[in-house]
């Protein structure tokens, strides 16, 4: 490696040469750019407003893909092409905003129940553990439903973020704790202290930084997962039923599947495709910022 | 004596294993005054680093503290609470670790290892931190400060990155450096350099050093006064003259010849055996399995640490009897 000193590699810099010569973590990258660009622009180039029956009162209701309906139209008037695409953005969004969540909420808790030792580790540990054997799929279920119904008129998609991140940080966390028990034996956390830093300091100035790179894979593979989530929440018609979600179109789709089958494969296609591409640049991230293998 | 900067005196630290209590420092006594070098030898396993732990308050977990006292400019550091202790860790003691790969932090730049710890003690800003830093490189003889400050540890030499935790070290003016082997992991060309420039450092920022070593030639080079240590306990205590020419304990005596010489005059001795189990220390005298003048009493009995002249002390119940033999240079 350089030892000349000139401005040399940087950890994320020998990642980034190691992730380009990826050929599955590129393609993936690509398919996440692809879907955060139709993220941003899906609705302004999206026919339809999001939720309109314009194309019943245009007789093309239960209409096949067509060139004026490219994805095809539901019994109910709706063209599935619009909403596809403003669900990428609703989608990506539940997706990125639950992930950061949890990841934010799992290091939290996971480095300090890691780093700490007795009781502070003690009870954060039994919490993490506790979140970790619900049957979080179920719960989500409710808590949407008893939300939706009895607090709040229908359900936003914050809301649906947060119930998905109230129970899905958890893993995050203990991972985190099994990295934090790891790098806190290491003798520049020794060295840190020997110096006069706090605990604080130590944790998240000097352990934190160094576990990052799980971190961020946990996170990419975080939002496929929540994705996935919302998708089954959504199709299971628990979801808000006044936002165009993939998971939504599916549940809307599922009565016609033998008939209509345009509304079922096209967010179904999205949705495989979307969570394919944030699986691969997750695997391909892994790859490149895994200590182990690098030259 | 009159400028007193450190004291330990009877110093225990155990660690609770589920295997047993390892007493890894079982009694050390150790002082050091102002602007002076002095060296504590042993064995690895003799409890040196767990020595400089305890000074510091640093010991992990399982570690403990269980007796003995540090006074360090007249105040018990443990009576200190954590925070207090805190302010002492670098602008008054400092520690260089043995191995600089693991000691610096992977993740960042040199210049923000080195200015997070001048703004953490004082009260200046960034720019004024990073042209300290820049400095610091100047006095620790690396060439190219400036350049060196964006690099990361591991694009430097395992010299530099001493070099580098030294400046670290240095970087709020400690009065009492502990150096616990900080050249052991180096070449044998840099371990020459890094020690001279340690020397010069010394006087230039007139602190005292506790020269941490297995190496009678760095006790020889470095320090004015040397504690032999063994198994957690203090065998002997002198000048650094006292001993190499006249060494009253056995154990350093096999120290003194089991370090080779140019002129070959004589054989390399070995020490045989093993520094012992320090969950189940041998009766009497630690040292006796391995020592080769042991008599019946050694197994019994815990030698004390007896004056032999001033400023020489020695824990063994033979020294009056034996004759040993130092080196002389």
């Amino acid at each position: 490696m350089n030892r000349l000193g000139v401005r040399g590699a940087s950890q994320w810099s020998v990642a980034w040469r190691r992730f380009r010569r990826n050929k599955s973590g590129i393609i993936g990258g690509a398919i996440v750019l692809f879907f955060i660009t139709i993220a941003i622009i899906g609705p302004s180039i999206a026919p339809y407003p999001p939720r309109s029956y314009a194309p019943l009162y245009q007789g093309d209701a239960g209409q096949p893909p067509s060139l004026k309906h490219p994805f095809g139209v539901e019994e109910s008037g709706i063209d599935v092409y619009s909403e596809v695409l403003d669900g990428a953005r609703n989608d990506l969004y539940v997706g990125l905003a639950a992930s950061l969540l949890t990841t934010l909420i799992g290091v939290a808790i996971g480095a300090l129940a890691g780093y700490f030792e007795g009781a502070v580790s003690e009870v954060l540990l039994g919490l993490t553990q506790i979140f970790f054997v619900f049957p979080a799929l179920l719960l989500i279920l409710l808590f949407a439903r008893v939300f939706s119904v009895l607090v709040f008129k229908g359900l936003g998609l914050t809301l649906i973020v947060l119930i998905l991140s109230f129970f899905g940080w958890s893993g995050v966390s203990l991972i985190i704790r099994g990295e934090t028990l790891r790098v806190k034996e290491m003798e520049f956390v020794q060295a840190a202290r020997s110096l006069g830093a706090g605990s604080m300091r130590i944790l998240f100035r000097h352990i934190v930084p160094n576990i990052l790179s799980p971190v961020i894979v946990i996170a990419t593979l975080g939002i496929a997962g929540f994705i996935l989530t919302e998708v089954a929440v959504s199709f299971l018609g628990f979801g808000d039923a006044n936002t165009p979600t993939w998971g939504l179109l599916l549940n809307e789709g599922f009565p016609f599947i033998r008939t209509d089958w345009w509304v079922s494969l096209f967010p179904g296609l999205a949705v495989v495709v979307c969570v394919l591409g944030f699986n691969l640049m997750g695997d391909g991230l892994s790859d490149a910022l895994n200590p182990r293998l690098r030259e | 004596m009159a400028d007193r900067l450190l004291e330990v005196s009877n110093l225990r630290t155990y660690f609770y294993t589920e295997a047993g209590v390892v007493k890894a420092v079982d009694g050390i006594s150790l002082d050091v005054s102002t602007s002076e070098t002095v060296g504590l030898v042993g064995e690895s396993g003799s409890g040196k680093s767990v020595t400089a732990q305890s000074i510091l308050r640093i010991v992990p977990p399982p570690g403990r503290i269980v007796d003995g006292s540090i006074k360090f400019q007249g105040e018990d550091l443990l009576q200190k609470s954590e925070g207090e202790m805190r302010r002492f860790r670098g602008p008054k003691i400092a520690i260089v670790f043995q191995d600089p790969t693991s000691s610096l932090n992977p993740v960042h730049t040199v210049e923000k290892q080195l200015t997070d710890i001048i703004t953490l003690h004082q009260h200046v800003s960034r720019t004024d931190a990073t042209k300290k830093a820049q400095l610091l490189l100047e006095r620790v003889g690396i060439s190219e400060p400036e350049k060196r400050l964006k690099a990361y540890p591991h694009e430097l030499s395992g010299g530099m990155k001493q070099r580098i935790a030294i400046a670290r070290a240095l970087s709020c003016e400690p009065s009492l450096l502990l150096a616990d082997e900080p050249t052991t992991s180096l070449d044998v060309t840099i371990q020459a350099q890094v020690l001279e420039m340690l020397k010069q450092l010394q006087v230039e920022f007139e602190m005292s050093m506790v020269m941490i070593t297995h190496d009678m030639g760095i006790v020889a080079d470095l320090t004015e006064r040397v504690t032999v240590a063994y198994a957690g306990k203090v065998m002997e205590a002198a000048s650094t003259r006292d001993v190499f020419t006249n060494p009253k304990h056995p154990y350093t005596e096999a120290l003194l010849k089991a370090v080779p010489s140019i002129k070959r005059t004589r054989t390399l001795e070995i020490i045989p055996g093993n520094i012992p189990n320090l969950i189940e220390p041998p009766s009497g005298c630690v040292f006796h399995p391995r020592c080769k003048y042991a008599k019946g009493i050694c197994s019994r009995e815990i030698p004390a640490l007896e004056k032999v002249e001033d400023g020489h002390y020695v824990a063994c119940h033979l020294w009056r009897e034996l004759n040993l033999e130092g080196r002389a240079n």
